[in-house]
């Protein structure tokens, strides 16, 4: 297993690298460094492909994280000079063995590395008051960056509170109201610590929170714990698609306990 | 005011302003052309001017019916189930099977009309099934009746499995109010185990009346 430093020893091998996939966030120190290099970088975990779960299922089960399914789809589909798959406890045991199946079935460097990055860059994004998809995609798109957002956001006071993961399908984001707050790994994602467990379970007890994992993630088990303990929590999973009813129950939730009308 | 609760199988209509009580037709025969002023429901969209989603017009209606903050109210209907929990007069959790809950009503209503059964006139059996599904619980009840069980009583353990289920779906409450067109099955009703009150068919009207009247 490559600590940080480690990964970041290996990176000479592949120095004439242009097209790099990233899975998780890796430490900031490789991203420097490859971002120094110039090379194109490309989240794994989000779409880049036209959606084909189905490619995955000759190396891992139909019934799998959706998340580590689009980063084997993307992995297979695109044509990519490199891998650095983040396996440490920022991301998931899952990314461990999909590490494993890069491996066997891509002739490219398969980096893993180890991020336990502790400088705080803090949650503007999180606590703004920009539409909840807005503050998402701005988290997640902040992965392939080394710096923290610029500019002026607004602080909201919140009235709703998602916990979790970006989810695969962004569509259940829109039926929160805009003074959402963002916890869980998100959260994490944009403070650039995402082993940090402490910030992970960093809730708002006063406003109703959705608590969200995929299902047959691991993060399963952290969110229907919090759900279970926090005064006004909803726990939900969803693994390709957010259903209708689960939309449906969200949505109910939250109007029900005064967040949207 | 018209207020439509269309369901899979059934579809409950109220003009509040005309009827004492709402009135029930099947899904299959209503005209293209309905249109109601709220609605909820599996096909709600189609015929309301606006729709409510159908936990919220449940929970909604539930609290005009029931006189209390803590309690658990369960709809069972033709293709779904879907709870809600309050306390301290919160709603604390919802829960909707879709999918692993799915088509048991109509299932159960199947099964009545194929092997020509009175359920007000069966017992409830001391063992059930071992069922999540409607659809995949048919097979169970075959294998039950190829082992020498008679349709009668493979069926009520049918519904008695699906009774357990949906009452650990709703999280094992020590009393449940019941609502959607299965709290009208005897089976299933005295095949809880907890206390049961039986709301009846309508919680969700309730729910779209006290909407419309906010």
């Amino acid at each position: 297993m490559l600590s940080g430093e480690k990964a970041f020893l290996q990176i000479d091998q592949v120095l004439m690298t242009r097209n790099v996939g990233i899975v998780g966030m890796p430490p900031r120190e490789v991203m420097f460094r490859l971002k120094g290099e110039g090379a194109e970088i490309y989240d794994l975990d989000a779409l880049h492909v036209k959606p084909d779960l189905e490619i995955t299922a000759s190396y891992i089960p139909r019934v799998y994280c959706a998340i580590l399914r689009t980063v084997l789809t993307n992995a297979k589909k695109m044509s990519l000079d490199a891998i650095y798959i983040d396996v440490g406890e920022g991301k998931c045991s899952g990314a461990l063995y999909i590490a494993e199946i890069l491996k066997g079935e891509l002739n490219i460097p398969i980096i893993r590395t180890r991020n336990e990055d502790k400088i705080r860059f803090g949650n503007p994004i999180c606590e703004s008051d920009l539409p909840l998809l807005e503050k998402m995609n701005l988290i997640t798109q902040s992965v392939l960056d080394t710096e923290t957002l610029k500019g002026d956001l607004l602080r909201c006071e919140p009235v709703a509170g998602f916990w979790g993961v970006p989810p695969r399908d962004f569509s259940i984001l829109s039926l929160f109201p805009p003074r959402t707050h963002i916890f869980g790994w998100t959260r994490c994602m944009e403070n650039k610590t995402p082993a940090d467990a402490a910030l992970e379970q960093v809730v708002n007890p006063d406003v109703p929170t959705v608590f969200f994992a995929q299902s047959f993630c691991q993060k399963t088990a952290l969110a229907y714990y919090l759900a279970r303990r926090h005064p006004c929590g909803l726990y939900v999973d969803a693994d390709v698609y957010m259903g209708y009813s689960t939309k449906a129950k969200v949505q109910a939730f939250l109007e029900l306990n005064g967040a949207i009308n | 005011m018209i207020l439509g609760d269309f369901g899979t199988s059934y579809t409950k209509l109220w003009d509040i302003e005309k009827e004492p009580v709402p009135r029930i037709v099947r899904s299959m025969d209503i005209s293209c052309g309905l249109r109601t002023n709220l609605a909820t429901g599996h096909n709600g969209a189609r015929f309301g001017e606006r729709y409510v989603n159908e936990l919220t017009a449940l929970a909604r209606g539930a609290k005009r019916l029931i006189e209390e903050d803590d309690f658990v109210i369960l709809d069972c209907g033709s293709r779904d189930l879907k709870f809600v929990r309050f306390s301290g007069d919160k709603v604390r959790d919802t829960g909707w099977n879709a999918e692993c809950g799915a088509s048991l009503g109509f299932t159960i209503e199947l099964l009545e009309r194929y092997y020509d059964l009175d359920y007000r006139q069966m017992s409830v059996p001391s063992t059930h099934l071992s069922v999540t599904c409607g659809v995949l619980g048919l097979s169970h009840i075959f294998d039950a009746i190829i082992q020498g069980a008679r349709p009668e009583e493979a069926v009520a353990s049918f519904i008695k499995g699906i009774a357990l289920n949906a009452y650990r779906f709703a999280g094992s409450p020590p009393k449940l109010y019941l609502s959607g067109g299965l709290s009208e099955n005897p089976i299933f009703v005295e095949s809880m185990p907890c206390e049961v009150v039986v709301l009846g068919r309508f919680v969700l009207l309730e729910g779209l009346r006290y909407i419309a009247s906010i």
